[in-house]
């Protein structure tokens, strides 16, 4: 291909491109994504639909921000943070990181289990398997290879789509309700409203979406077309999420039914829109965690070998990159091996890495932004001054709301 | 003050002791080898940046601070010019990457150097390990160094020299390690071949590539690793390779070209020139590790009638790349080795004097089938740098010169060194002797012994009667598997010190029968001291545990007693690897020896055991 047929926008083009960021933002809509969204329907209905238009802003805020970092520095987070604000820091970052992701890898492999528990696989069988099955494709060697592999996958989640239409809601209440914001003061709303965010924007996720697109070695001319991607990919994403509410929305919240996770959900769907309802969804768990738990271990070695500046990298073997592949086996050995363990207290662990994410989140922004603005390191694509409003405002937002959070889980509710 | 995170934050004091501000960057000017610090930015009160020019008024430096040699209102305020860079913000933290693109390392710390009172040079970039801990804390480097250090592994900085780092574009770019020509040329052949080793085998490649092919065959030659110098040179062209191998000494180009596969050096050598061809051709048809095989066949042999100024003309005329002329044979009418003389003999002699009249006649040669080691052995016996290697006929074949001596006995040494189990190469610093590595390496027998015990009390443990009698075996077998380590020892001894007959028969024969009686004689008197010992413990030899005791005790003389049976196997072992030129590791001997005699000590005693109380 000449540059000049490169450079022109091209549907070929953008589909070529199409990849980082949509894997990005899909692999967002994991076991606990699909958790939360689900719950926010069952125990609200329509009412947090209006969250979703937001989201997708401050979605494709970061994930622009994110791809452009990575199409203009031709590096990770992980080492921009290391570059600007050096070994201490970013040895925070990368351990906190490695904790919460272990713990998010954990609940990915929960969900795996408790999806296929759904079609009778006993988790025994199920996790082992999964483990395996993840790792080879981890070690496979192949970046492209494995994305392509990863797409293939999230194809699954129209399942929730075609899910929300055997619902068969009042398209017009849904409609209303996406635009109409609707503020509860109740404790439970605003932590559903904060962990709504923590799963949307989720840390790893940044670091997903830049090294996404340094691997597929995009530059500052590809800027255009990954922002396409970057765009597409967290409006997709929402959408799903946005069906995943509705479907539930529409089933569960007129039954009273209150549910504790997404395989609750499918269970619960069954009596009221059929068995076939109940399929789609769980099919769409395993999907969406077996997803995140491909991505995850391998976003987590990344940026830790990243900041520190061993070799990385899908395609390095053992004797190059021996860290990289080091830790990304030992995540999936010891999340895995936590799941089948008897006697771990799972809903603990999710806790903790809802608190490590939820302090993460917002200290990764800032970082994220100061980096984005610098003129040094971005030339002539820092951030507009729209976007650092945007972000300065998100980062706001979310500190807030993740304090109020735990001052309100600390009184007890 | 050695490293510039140390440096970071400390203040910068005025000449009236006023405290100005601290550091947050130096400035460097780029383009020297080890470049000076040039600048120095500081952060004054309010955040306010400076920079201000490091020659003209830092003082000197020290653990308090920065001292200025002038006070605040004299101060002029410089800029960054075009050829510097600066540290903290330029080069800490950033990637380095080798000049293949991948990753390597990332500049943890930087490394300077106080010159004269008051001037600062770069030296590097720290890039190991403990430049990242001291980065994150000081405190927690010392810790983990001294945690490192009292395992025997002590933590060594990682420092990449400034003049091997390019730094391609300034700012956000990546640090491209660049092992440049310049810098290669000005080193010694045996230096690069060092610096190549040690590469990461990816770069070797590319900076083999950087080497004219002078330097690469000197290069080349150098290598202490066969396999090593075979890779390097399928990495090049055949036409590359051949005219590589015929600069060198045919020697050592003997030595490469065996290390080939037949075709591949059939083609190599027919791509070279006549005369070296057969150079090398000559020296392939001796065995290895003989004289014929390491000798080279550029020397300097003239008539006896000649005169010294011939000699001189001839020595003047030899081509740059001729071996190193020590000494000028003399041949009498029949081409005979008939006498030499010593350069300084020549130079010190009358242009028109013949050399038979000059040449010291009874001259130290070897034949070519002679040991390699033996040929060493001769020179160093008489002092020469060179020595000529002669047919029946005392005609001269080629010389061995005094640097492929020393590498025999370098090989020979290692070799011995590793068999008798102090292992060679990297081991042999102090760091071996450190008693974690020195535990594993002398005293694992415990580690057997104390496996073996549980194997015996779990075989044991099945019978209520025999459960409580594992003591006794337990006690005996240390007896077994120290005998089995000492006869490891001699076998050893026995090896290094063997000098081969010129039939090379090996005598397994009589080192057998001598390794039996020593193993009856062993045997026996184990046997007999558990007697001795059996007489005193137990007033009635006839109870369970008197038996018990007396049955270990001959399992371990039985067991000790078929150990020596077994030492000729070792030596045949080691006469076998040596044969096929393969380093045997003394200490793997060894175990093997042990975990023989512990399996063997084991069953012995268990079943004699279970026999005991099943009777």
């Amino acid at each position: 291909m000449t540059k000049d047929v490169k450079r022109k926008l091209t549907i070929g083009a953008i589909f070529g491109a199409m990849g980082p960021g949509l894997l990005a933002a899909l692999s967002g809509n994991d076991a606990g994504g699909i958790a939360t969204y689900s719950s926010a329907g069952a125990s609200y209905g329509y009412e947090m639909l209006w969250m979703l238009p937001v989201m997708t802003v401050l979605l494709i805020v970061t994930q622009e921000t994110a791809a452009r970092c990575g199409c203009v520095t031709g590096k990770g987070f992980a080492s921009l943070i290391r570059e600007k604000f050096g070994v201490r820091r970013s040895a925070i970052a990368m351990g906190a990181l490695l904790v919460a992701n272990i713990a998010v890898t954990i609940s990915e492999f929960a969900g795996i289990a408790s999806g296929l528990a759904l079609f009778g696989i006993p988790a025994t069988v199920s996790v082992p398997l999964a483990a395996i099955l993840i790792w080879m494709l981890t070690m496979s060697g192949s970046f492209r290879r494995i994305e392509k592999i990863l797409l293939i996958i999230s194809c699954v989640f129209v399942t929730y789509v075609v899910a929300a239409f055997i619902a068969g809601p009042d398209w017009g209440a849904v409609g209303l309700a996406t635009f109409t914001p609707g503020i509860q003061a109740d404790p439970s709303y605003i932590s559903l409203v904060v962990a709504t965010i923590g799963t949307t924007i989720a840390p790893w996720m940044i670091f997903l979406a830049q090294s996404n697109v340094v691997d597929k070695n995009a530059s500052a001319e590809d800027l255009a077309l990954q922002r396409i991607d970057a765009i597409s990919g967290s409006v997709l994403a929402d959408t799903v999420a946005w069906f995943i509410i509705v479907t539930t929305g529409t089933v569960l919240f007129p039954a009273g039914v209150k549910i504790a996770d997404a395989a609750d959900a499918a269970l619960a769907l069954e009596p009221i829109a059929g068995q076939f309802s109940t399929v789609l969804f769980s099919a769409g768990l395993v999907a969406a965690s077996f997803l995140a738990a491909c991505v995850l271990p391998g976003v987590t070695s990344s940026a830790v070998c990243e900041a520190f500046g061993w070799e990385r990298g899908a395609d390095r073997n053992w004797s190059e990159a021996p860290v990289y592949r080091g830790i990304i086996t030992a995540i999936i050995a010891a999340s895995a091996l936590l799941v089948i363990l008897p006697g771990v207290d799972l809903f603990q662990i999710m806790m903790g890495s809802q608190v490590i994410n939820g302090i993460l989140l917002p200290v990764l922004l800032v970082f994220q932004v100061r980096i984005a603005q610098d003129p040094h390191i971005m030339g002539k694509h820092r951030n507009g001054r729209l976007w650092n409003i945007l972000t300065w405002a998100k980062i706001a937002v979310i500190t807030v709301l993740t304090a109020v959070m735990f001052v309100l889980q600390a009184m007890g509710y | 003050m050695n490293y510039f995170s140390e440096l970071l934050g400390i203040p910068v004091i005025d000449s009236t002791g006023e405290k100005i501000g601290i550091i947050n960057d130096l400035g460097i000017a780029t383009g020297e080898v080890f470049p000076h610090v040039t600048s120095l930015a500081f952060q004054g009160p309010g955040k306010t940046p400076f920079m201000i020019s490091w020659r003209k008024y830092v003082d000197h430096v020290d653990d308090d601070g920065v001292a200025l040699n002038c006070p605040s209102t004299d101060i002029r305020f410089s800029y960054l010019q075009p050829d510097e860079v600066l540290l903290a913000r330029d080069i800490m933290n950033k990637q380095i990457v080798d000049t293949q693109g991948l990753k390597v390392v990332r500049v943890n710390d930087i490394k300077l150097s106080s010159s004269g009172e008051n001037q600062l040079r770069l030296l590097g970039a720290e890039v190991g390990a403990r430049g990242l801990l001291r980065a994150i804390h000081p405190l927690l480097e010392r810790a983990v160094s001294r945690i490192a250090k009292s395992l025997g592994r002590p933590l060594s900085e990682d420092i990449i020299a400034w003049s091997y780092m390019d730094l391609l574009e300034r700012s956000i770019k990546q640090i491209k390690l660049s092992v440049s020509h310049k810098t290669l040329g000005e080193l010694h052949p045996a230096d690069i071949a060092d610096i190549i080793e040690k590469l990461d085998p990816r770069l070797r490649g590319q900076v083999f590539a950087q080497l004219d092919t002078a330097q690469a065959a000197e290069a080349i030659s150098e290598f202490d690793d066969d396999e090593l110098r075979s890779e390097m040179l399928e990495g090049l062209s055949d036409t590359d390779a051949s005219s590589m191998l015929a600069l060198m000494d045919p020697d050592d180009a003997a030595e490469i070209i065996d290390e080939l596969d037949y075709a591949k050096a059939e083609k190599l050598l027919r791509l070279m020139g006549v005369k070296e061809e057969k150079a090398i051709r000559m020296l392939l048809g001796y065995a290895e590790d003989t004289a014929g095989r390491i000798m080279t066949s550029e020397f300097v042999a003239l008539s006896a009638t000649a005169t010294v100024g011939d000699a001189i003309e001839a020595i003047r005329e030899l081509d740059d790349d001729f071996e190193s002329v020590y000494y000028v044979y003399t041949t009498d009418p029949a081409g005979a080795l008939a006498g030499v003389l010593s350069l300084r003999t020549l130079i010190v002699a009358e242009r028109g004097e013949r050399l038979r009249d000059l040449a010291f006649k009874d001259v130290v040669w070897v034949a070519p089938d002679l040991d390699q080691e033996e040929v060493a052995e001769e020179m160093a016996k008489y002092d020469l740098a060179a020595i000529p290697v002669c047919d029946e006929g005392r005609h001269i074949l080629g010389i061995v010169t005094v640097d492929d001596a020393m590498d025999v006995m370098t090989e020979e040494h290692a070799e011995d060194l590793q068999i008798a189990g102090i292992g060679a190469g990297d081991n042999t610093t102090g760091e071996s002797s450190h008693t974690i590595t020195w535990f594993a390496q002398r005293q694992y027998w415990l580690i057997v012994w104390a496996v073996a015990s549980a194997c015996i009390a779990a075989l044991l443990g099945g019978n209520a009667s025999a459960d409580p009698l594992f003591i006794y075996p337990m006690a005996f077998m240390p007896v077994a598997l120290l005998a089995s380590a000492r006869m490891v020892a001699f076998v050893k001894n026995y090896f290094l010190e063997y000098d081969r007959p010129e039939d090379d028969t090996k005598p397994y024969l009589g080192f057998f029968l001598q390794n039996t009686l020593m193993g009856a004689a062993i045997a026996a008197v184990v046997y007999l001291c558990a007697q001795l010992v059996s007489a005193a413990a137990f007033p009635d030899p006839t109870v369970l545990a008197a038996r018990a005791f007396q049955l270990s005790a001959l399992a371990a003389a039985g067991t000790t007693f078929v150990s020596f049976l077994t030492a000729v196997v070792y030596l045949k072992v080691l006469f076998a690897r040596e044969e096929r030129d393969l380093s045997t590791s003394g200490t793997a001997l060894s175990l093997t020896a042990t975990c023989i005699a512990a399996v063997l000590f084991t069953a012995a005693s268990t079943m004699a055991l279970l026999a005991l109380v099943g009777a």
